[in-house]
């Protein structure tokens, strides 16, 4: 439960960033933080869903 | 309770950075209007009380505040040594040296070092010239960073505090 608010407050917080740097004409840059933030978030989801696979496979593959 | 003390040192640490981000900012229009006021001064000095230059320079450094004053009393400190530099060279060092106590630019220093090189040599309509178009740079470079403050110091108040929230959801 705790990922799925990690990734929750790190979307708030990527998305305030954005919004402060648009704000101030920097626009290249608040496009880049999000793209990292994408990433970043992307990279979590990996590690999760990998681990839910690695969980499948030990319940019906190798009993 | 050793988690919650690094998230508390984590966030007042990029609170404080983003501050000092923020004051490097709100500074720099500051000092650059304290030095034209020196600047201006100091072409009162020169072209109605004829005083030398080193003497000028101490006096202006005793009107003006810190980074400012220390500045133009090693450049005049500097002429008036034994070994006796170059009014060029020692403005030159001078600048150097004190730069990074301030928050200026390098185009301000720039101007600054242009103006080192013709203040001393010639005569007193000259240097007055050379003088008023420091102050004319210098006037540019202070709206140019008014402007920069207007638009930045908000941005790096709240910047500070975000990246340090980032981090630590990150590493919670």
């Amino acid at each position: 439960m705790s990922a799925i608010f990690q990734i929750a407050g790190i979307g708030i917080i990527i998305a305030m960033i954005h919004s402060v740097l648009k704000q101030m004409g920097k626009e290249d840059m608040a496009h880049w933080v999000t793209v990292i933030g994408f990433v970043v978030v992307l990279f979590m989801v990996v590690r999760l869903l990998s681990e839910l696979f690695q969980e499948i496979k030990t319940i019906f593959l190798f009993q | 309770m050793i988690k919650l003390l690094g998230v508390v040192l984590i966030l007042f640490a990029g609170t404080m950075l983003g501050f000092q981000q923020a004051a490097k900012y709100a500074e720099r229009p500051r000092q650059l209007r304290q030095l034209a006021h020196a600047l201006q001064r100091l072409e009162t000095e020169i072209g109605y009380g004829h005083t030398p230059l080193p003497e000028a320079l101490k006096r202006t450094a005793a009107a003006s505040p810190e980074p400012i004053s220390s500045m133009l009393l090693s450049a005049a400190s500097g002429v008036e040594r034994e070994e006796g530099l170059g009014f060029q060279e020692s403005w030159k060092q001078a600048v150097l040296r004190h730069w990074s106590e301030t928050s200026m630019r390098g185009s301000e220093q720039a101007a600054l070092l242009r103006l080192g090189s013709t203040l001393g040599i010639s005569d007193k309509e000259d240097q007055m010239k050379h003088l008023r178009l420091a102050l004319l740079q210098l006037k540019a470079e202070e709206d140019a960073a008014r402007d920069d403050q207007g638009r930045y110091e908000k941005m790096w108040k709240s910047l500070g505090i975000l990246i340090a929230v980032l981090i630590v959801i990150l590493m919670v």
